[in-house]
């Protein structure tokens, strides 16, 4: 019995610190990337998500948007995201890590449902291009979040930033969508709006993200 | 009254008039709305027309979602017709909704809205503070462009980011040349023109937005590095000059030969007694009367010690003819020296095939040797003695005749060829009629041939003892080392000649009656010994017609012993 107590414990260490270690290929010096790598990771990674979702809503621009109809909000509105610069300079770091990170998470749901149903409309409108590129974005915005809560604590050992945990945060989006997907029901002009709000909320984070790497890093390239 | 009445009524009706033309103002364009630093906007309007009426502008907006108008709040600072958003009117990402209202007196026109995000309206101003400077990389000079940002765009914080150009064109010219900076705020250009004088501009571009203005040109003139490039000039000179030189010495040197050997002298006619001059005169007869050698056939002694091979003689050395040989038949084999390592013999003088016809005939194993010749018999004793004597001599060769002065028969099959050495040449016997070499073969040894009046061809190419040719006469006179017999059959008045045909291999000597032997018989000796001669074999098998005639030459004989000159070995 303690035998095979100590085996489970063995095992469970072991497997512990081999997870804490990175694991690099055939035994190699790993290259612990920097947090300028980091940056630079995640803001190129930004950047191709705002390029796909100008893409997509430039393909579905030609419907007519709800917004200039009437009252449309982004289900990400009531996201504290800071509209200029004072504002988002007034936001300390982690504030605004939380705020992408809140952005990032508040898309996971509404892109798969995108997706979804871009799939049901393109046997009628369109081919399978708009759905690919949905579910592209998709990915990128969870790759995205995943470096950015890397990046976050990265920046946390270094001590640049506080110690306040950097939760991932739960989909807000979800709770606070008055988006026309959550009533199952999107139509081309739904999605128009949508990839609005999604051009829009990449270029915040990407924005952010720029914010963070030059208040972190000044350098040359700030 | 009627004038004041017309007057009034004028003046009310201009009035009138007047009044009527007045409208409500035309509706005012947006034109514009741009943002230097994504931080404040300023919209701009054309006014339609006014409708002859002073006419108000103004400005209202709303934000995204909202209900609530507002107007513009700054219509100066910007300029006339325009209004200007400051910071703290002015949202990111918030689309507002513009519209212009022109009012006058008699009514007021809404312009189209327009929808705006600041984030897509953003154009800087220039970059400013653009420097230029030249500086060297390993001694090569190159330019290195510097700039700022525009001053309002806040770039250091992260706010706005810029992507920079470049572009740089020579002074005088009309093209330029762009160059893409990214983010980076200097930039090296390279491999421009020495001496050359430069205009560099910058502009830059936020993410999403329009490019600025270009910046001022800043002039730049680049230094010369021209004496880097003269010194390469000045090598390449020297190295070509010296090069130049060395080919014209060689020219000089071995012009003659390098001229011979890219044109290599053409071969102009070698005719004997051919006299240019004398064609050139003009004279036929007299250029073809040149032609005709006064010494063909050569009769003189004088070139004989030129000649290549010697006639032997054979005699016989009593009355007894010696038959011609069949060239079937038997076969006289002169013994030879036993080394033969002449590997320019014919098919004719092959060893084996004269052996082979030898062979069978020859009733003497040891000694090959036989002929149904009239050679034989007592006389071939002797001459049997003679071969085994002449087995041990290794002279008696014949010399071989150059192949220039065959004329012969063109079968040119086998060839007598034989070698004589230069102790068996000691002694040529050379007359009209005949010539004969005396050789030390045995110091006795002496093989005269017969001249013939044709000069003969004979290629001598091993060691051959004898080599006979007879025109005329079937003689064959063999002196051997030891013996001094002498196979001959001897006329004084003539001689009698056996011709021999050819000497082929296994020692055997073909001999031909020359007056009952049609011109076909051809007999072949090689020699057994080797000879370091290598001299073609003549098969001399035409016929022999004449007696003492001048031979012809399809008769196989040629007398080269007067044309060619021995060859001393």
């Amino acid at each position: 019995m303690t035998r095979g107590y100590f085996a489970v414990l063995t095992l469970l260490q072991l497997s512990l610190r081999v997870r804490s270690a990175p694991i690099c290929a055939f035994g190699a010096k790993c290259h612990v990337p920097t947090l300028a790598d980091v940056f630079e990771r995640v803001i190129q990674q930004s950047s191709r998500m705002h390029s796909i979702s100008s893409d997509l809503h430039a393909e579905f621009d030609s419907y007519p948007s709800r917004k200039q109809v009437g009252k449309w909000k982004c289900h990400t509105h009531d996201i504290l995201a800071p509209g200029d610069k004072k504002n988002a300079q007034s936001l300390g770091r982690e504030e605004l890590t939380q705020v992408i990170l809140r952005l990032l998470g508040a898309w996971r749901d509404p892109l798969l449902q995108l997706h979804q149903s871009m799939r049901q409309q393109q046997e009628e409108d369109q081919g399978p291009h708009s759905s690919n590129m949905a579910l592209e974005m998709s990915d990128v915005i969870q790759e995205l979040r995943a470096g950015v809560l890397k990046m976050a604590d990265k920046m946390k050992l270094l001590g640049v930033l506080s110690g306040n945990t950097v939760a991932p945060a739960p989909p807000e989006g979800a709770l606070h969508s008055s988006g026309s997907y959550k009533r199952g029901a999107a139509s081309p002009v739904d999605h128009n709006d949508l990839l609005h709000c999604l051009s829009r909320d990449s270029d915040k984070v990407k924005n952010y993200l720029r914010i963070l790497q030059c208040s972190t890093l000044p350098g040359l390239e700030c | 009254m009627r004038n004041i009445l017309e007057w009034t009524c004028l003046l009310l009706l201009l009035a009138t008039l007047r009044a009527n033309s007045h409208s409500p103002p035309e509706k005012p364009t947006l034109t514009s709305c741009r943002s230097p630093e994504k931080e404040t906007f300023t919209c701009w309007w054309q006014p339609g027309s006014d409708g002859g009426l002073p006419t108000t502008y103004a400005l209202y907006y709303r934000k995204e979602n909202t209900d609530a108008v507002y107007e513009c709040p700054d219509y100066f600072t910007a300029g006339e017709n325009s209004c200007f958003f400051n910071k703290n009117d002015t949202s990111i990402w918030v689309n507002y909704n513009i519209t212009v209202v022109a009012t006058n007196r008699l009514g007021s026109t809404f312009s189209d809205p327009v929808d705006i995000d600041v984030v897509y309206i953003v154009q800087p101003n220039s970059p400013e503070n653009v420097s230029l400077t030249v500086m060297e990389d390993k001694g090569w000079p190159f330019l290195r462009v510097a700039w700022e940002p525009p001053p309002k765009a806040d770039t250091r914080s992260g706010w706005i980011t810029l992507v920079y150009e470049i572009r740089i064109r020579l002074e005088g010219e009309n093209e330029w040349v762009i160059h893409v900076a990214g983010q980076q705020k200097l930039f090296n250009i390279f491999s421009l023109r020495s001496g050359g004088s430069y205009l560099v501009q910058v502009r830059c571009k936020p993410d999403h937005g329009f490019w600025s203005e270009w910046s001022s040109a800043s002039h730049i003139r680049f230094p010369d590095y021209f004496h880097r490039e003269k010194s390469t000039w000045i090598v390449v000179t020297v190295f070509c000059a010296f090069m130049v030189l060395s080919v014209t010495w060689l020219l000089r040197m071995n012009g003659h030969s390098l001229k011979h050997y890219l044109l290599p002298p053409v071969p102009g006619p070698k005719i004997k007694g051919f006299n240019q001059q004398l064609l050139k005169n003009g004279k036929s007869e007299d250029v073809f009367s040149a032609l005709v050698m006064s010494d063909f056939p050569p009769m003189s002694s004088s070139n004989y010690e030129d000649l290549l091979v010697e006639y032997l003689e054979v005699y016989v050395p009593d009355e007894q003819e010696v038959k011609s040989k069949e060239l079937h038949g038997g076969c006289f084999k002169l013994e030879s020296s036993t080394s033969d390592s002449d590997s320019g013999r014919g098919s004719c003088d092959s060893h084996t095939l004269l052996m082979d016809k030898c062979g069978p005939s020859n009733g003497n194993g040891d000694h090959p040797m036989g002929t149904e010749d009239q050679v034989g018999g007592r006389d071939w004793d002797d001459g049997l003695d003679a071969k085994e004597d002449m087995s041990g001599l290794d002279v008696g060769r014949v010399k071989t005749w150059p192949s220039v002065f065959s004329p012969l028969p063109t079968s040119a099959s086998s060839l007598l060829n034989q070698q004589i050495s230069r102790e068996l040449t000691k002694h040529h016997c050379l007359s009209d009629s005949m010539f004969c070499t005396q050789g030390v073969l045995g110091p006795e040894f002496s093989l005269c041939s017969a001249q013939l009046a044709m000069p003969q061809l004979i290629e001598s190419r091993s060691d051959f003892n004898i080599h006979k040719l007879s025109a005329e006469k079937d003689r064959v006179q063999a002196v051997t080392e030891d013996t001094s017999a002498i196979l001959q059959t001897f006329v004084p008045q003539e001689r009698d000649y056996s011709k021999v045909r050819r000497v082929g291999s296994g020692n055997m000597l073909l001999l031909q009656r020359v007056s009952e032997r049609g011109p076909d018989a051809c007999e072949e000796k090689s020699n057994s010994a080797g000879t370091n001669v290598k001299t073609p074999s003549v098969c001399l098998h035409s016929a022999m017609q004449g007696q003492k005639d001048t031979v012809l030459a399809t008769s196989g004989y040629v007398d080269t012993a007067a044309m060619v000159p021995m060859p001393t070995y």
